[in-house]
């Protein structure tokens, strides 16, 4: 960017502009600690200058300014992902959306709110419990993770296996497009409401969100321990057959379970066989039908052994604390695997397999948010201060990505770095049509650009998986110890 | 330096390691709903202390780092959302116990510091007028130091030196009195009890305060000690331990003290028509874990009506007032307090209480600003009200 566009910026915003480097070097990074060694020869992550519009009009000025001068602009609010989703790759304009916060309508006979983008779900949660109502569903990062930031994502966590994804349950959008044009998107304009869900902030910058809501019913919480993963998928497919819904069910491997207990956040001191949790909320008649179901499967004939509902009820209070295996760790490194919950146990075996070739521990742990599907994270202790071993075990990554392909998975959500395996999250048909969205919407590729419909050049899908597998070739030879 | 047995802290370089940026603390954090920048969140300034202790190539620590440090209530909310349970809190008192060794910290912090070696207090008069406010009582020389009484009242700066919070401590001494509590105070021989220090990254000239406070406490025979000011109170409960050294000192903040007073019915509460709401100062609240006895005085008067700020108990928003953040940016502190009686003004309370000092001056000025028709009272006083 010249000088004179940044000063323009600049001045326009006043203290809500800043040029100072140390400012910007803030938003050059999100949860994913990647080497400068690794960022720095392939992107330009600084922003030129960060803005934080304050209410739709700004933004939309910004996009103008922005279109007109062909400036990437890359939006942000949470920034609670690991794939640079929303740091940029091209520098120019880090829209920082923060300021658009809070509920603009509660309305109760649509069981609808519209929120600006910005709001984190916890603070929607908590808008709601006080007024009887409650999200649907929300990300396992709800005290971070923002309304507009998850729809730009998949949108499935805690209470998408009862109420579907996110885009199911948003009515309609407002939307800045890169051209500075402020839309109302819906199921039935085009572009439709599904563009705009996990297209990461490519397509314009959403900037309020009408979000379906639901009654706030009493819950209860079930643990059930398995012996194995087979026994797990068995629990998991008769709790998501029965005739009441689960709200919620997650699961934990055994190497969870023992490195968990390793730090000291024991589940009823389990370190053996595999962890089911399901919530179920609704009506005193359904709760009494989930415990009746949870019964039937629990007890000393059948296959899973029931957990006190008092670690239940801690493990559901404790629901946003995932990230405590990083504990052990300093860093955690690790692939979230969008995977079909019959190939769980095939996945996990392939996992321990891998565990025991690389000498390392893997750890799984997961969300089931479809009758289909669940979000697996698999992830494993690394350290981020010994640079050179660091981005050698970042290989691994790839491998475990391979693993949940071999049995139907692919990544959860693509940014920057799960850019080179697009090719596995959409077919080839799906992704042309993709691509042909982004071009229709954004002919000058100025939105967010180097994200999800292609990798960069340094990254394409030959290149990375080259690359990667020498990479992970040379710490299965040298790095036993690691 | 808190009560909070499920957070951890190893060390600097391990805790800037393991915080994952995740940035559940960022929500909650006075400082950066006010400033508003990235760098301003707890997640932020960590992964800056990332760079600068925890690499083998440390990157320097500059002036903005250390003013954006420097930026904090200490009031400890992002300890309370840490996904990852670090003590961040303990996390800040490092850093700037670093930075002050370093000899980089910031000029309002000297200030506190040499103003405190001098005067043994937070204001520049003499400490040996600490009892000054006593001469508003019936016989003010019934507070001077005795050996042996019950228990031992540690008044703080705040309540002995300023006009307006002396009102805490005479509300105070008149309920003991009316108890016929056998009470006394340390006088002239009260010193700070650290927490300007501590917070400033002095750590080892606070230990020469808490060391004094303990050894007069000991010369004086005292086995009962109360604290009105909750930051005195901390520093009584959880840094003085070392120095006590196995002498039996039972420290209670005057709330949880009173609270008890009432359920024994040694004192007598008076019918008030008032709508009251509480705010929980952070050292009393989230870092000393003292939620209830405030709360149980407060439905203990007939008639009144207690309302909750929309931020309560653990997730309790600061007044601003916290972690010396008035010696660097007082705008911000300003700003943060404002925050706080807008959530005053949406309870429709007649009264907010507290039970904090600094509190209470706080969170008067902001709804003096505001021009809100709300009165801002001790706990005590409230009491003492009741009790007319």
């Amino acid at each position: 960017m010249s000088n004179e566009m940044l000063l323009e910026i600049a001045e326009k915003f006043g203290d809500r502009a800043t040029l100072s480097e140390f400012e910007r070097s803030l938003y050059s990074r999100d949860l994913a600690p990647v080497p400068a060694l690794l960022v720095n020869p392939l992107f330009k992550t600084l922003p030129d200058i960060v803005v934080r519009p304050s209410n739709t009009e700004e933004v939309a000025e910004i996009m103008k300014f922005a279109y007109r001068n062909n400036i990437p602009v890359t939006p942000r609010a949470g920034a609670s992902t690991v794939y640079f989703n929303s740091v940029p790759t091209k520098g120019g304009i880090l829209m920082d959306l923060n300021l658009l916060t809070g509920v603009v309508e509660l309305d109760e006979k649509s069981m609808t709110v519209t929120v600006n983008t910005a709001t984190t779900w916890s603070e929607l949660d908590e808008y709601l419990n006080s007024r009887g109502l409650a999200p649907k569903s929300f990300p396992s990062s709800a005290p971070v993770a923002t309304i507009g930031g998850w729809f730009c994502m998949m949108g499935y966590g805690i209470g998408s296996m009862k109420y579907g994804s996110l885009l199911s349950q948003v009515r309609s959008i407002e939307v800045v497009l890169p051209d500075g044009a402020v839309k109302k998107v819906t199921r039935e304009t085009t572009p439709a409401l599904d563009w705009f869900a996990a297209s990461e902030g490519t397509l314009g910058v959403i900037t309020k969100l009408e979000v379906e809501v639901r009654k706030l019913n009493n819950m209860k919480h079930y643990l059930l321990h398995l012996s194995d993963a087979n026994k797990m998928l068995d629990t998991m497919k008769a709790l998501i057959g029965a005739e009441v819904i689960p709200y919620n069910v997650h699961f934990t491997d055994q190497e969870c379970l023992k490195a968990m207990h390793a730090l000291g956040f024991t589940l009823a001191d389990l370190t053996e066989g595999c962890v089911v949790g399901v919530d179920y909320e609704g009506s005193d008649e359904e709760l009494q039908q989930a415990r009746n179901i949870i019964e039937n499967l629990s007890g000393a004939d059948k296959i899973a052994n029931p957990v006190s509902e008092e670690t239940a009820e801690m493990e559901w209070e404790e629901k946003f604390k995932a990230l405590r295996l990083k504990r052990g760790g300093p860093s955690v490194l690790g692939a979230e695997v969008w995977l079909p919950i019959k190939n769980l146990p095939e996945y996990l075996e392939d996992v321990q397999k891998m565990s025991t070739g690389y000498n390392l521990g893997l750890f799984s742990y997961g969300h089931v948010v479809t009758p289909e599907y669940a979000s697996v994270m698999t992830t494993f202790y690394a350290d981020e201060t010994k640079t050179i071993k660091y981005i050698i075990n970042l290989s691994l990554v790839k491998k475990i990505h391979d693993i949940g392909y071999r049995y139907g998975g692919c990544p959860y959500g693509v940014g920057l770095w799960n850019s080179p395996m697009v090719g596995r999250i959409h077919k080839s048909l799906e992704l042309s049509e993709l691509r042909q969205r982004k071009k229709s919407m954004d002919s000058k590729g100025i939105m967010n650009p180097g994200k999800v419909y292609r990798s960069p050049f340094m990254l394409n899908p030959f290149n990375y998986g080259l690359g990667m597998n020498v990479l992970a070739g040379v710490r299965k030879v040298l790095g036993k110890g690691w | 330096m808190s009560h909070e047995q499920n957070k951890l802290y190893t060390t600097l370089e391990k805790e800037a390691l393991i915080c994952a940026r995740c940035g559940s603390c960022r929500s909650n954090c006075p400082v950066y709903r006010v400033i508003g920048w990235e760098s301003a969140t707890p997640r932020g300034k960590i992964s800056m202390a990332k760079d600068i202790f925890s690499k083998k190539n440390p990157a320097p620590v500059t002036d903005d780092f250390i003013r954006r440090i420097s930026q904090c209530t200490l009031c400890g909310a992002c300890s309370n959302e840490c996904s990852t349970d670090i003590d961040i809190r303990k996390l800040w008192l490092d850093l700037r116990h670093r930075i002050a060794e370093m000899g980089k910290a910031p000029k309002g912090y000297d200030a506190i510091r040499t103003n405190l070696l001098a005067n043994k207090n937070i204001t520049t008069f003499d400490n040996n007028d600490r009892l000054e406010w006593t001469e508003d009582l019936d016989e003010p020389e019934a507070l001077e130091p005795r050996a042996g009484a019950d228990v031992c009242y540690f008044v703080g700066c705040v309540s002995a030196f300023f006009p307006q919070a002396s009102q805490v401590a005479l509300a105070i001494a008149e309920i003991l009195t009316e108890a016929e509590i056998d009470f006394t105070t340390m006088g002239g021989e009260e010193w700070c009890c650290g927490f300007p220090l501590i917070g400033s990254g002095f750590v080892e000239d606070s230990k020469q305060f808490i060391k004094h406070n303990v050894e007069k406490i000991k010369e004086l025979d005292i086995h009962t000690l109360i604290a009105s000011c909750a930051s005195c109170y901390n520093v009584w409960k959880y840094d003085s331990e070392e120095y006590l050294d196995g002498y039996e000192l039972k420290v209670f903040h005057t709330t949880e003290y009173l609270a008890e007073m009432i359920k024994e019915g040694k004192l007598e509460l008076n019918e008030m028509d008032e709508v009251v709401t509480y705010h929980d100062p952070c050292d009393l609240g989230r870092n000393s874990g003292i939620y209830d006895a405030p709360r149980e005085i407060i439905n203990s008067i007939p008639g009144v009506k207690f309302v909750e700020l929309s931020h309560n108990r653990e997730s309790s928003l600061c007044c601003g007032g916290g972690g010396n953040l008035q010696s660097v940016d007082a705008d911000t502190a300003s700003k943060i307090s404002a925050l706080r009686a807008e959530e005053i003004k949406a309870t429709g309370a007649t009264i907010v209480v507290s039970a904090c000092q600094q509190c209470e001056q706080m969170l008067s000025s902001a709804i003096q600003k505001g021009k809100l028709p709300v009165r801002v009272m001790d706990l005590s006083q409230l009491i003492l009200e009741a009790m007319q």
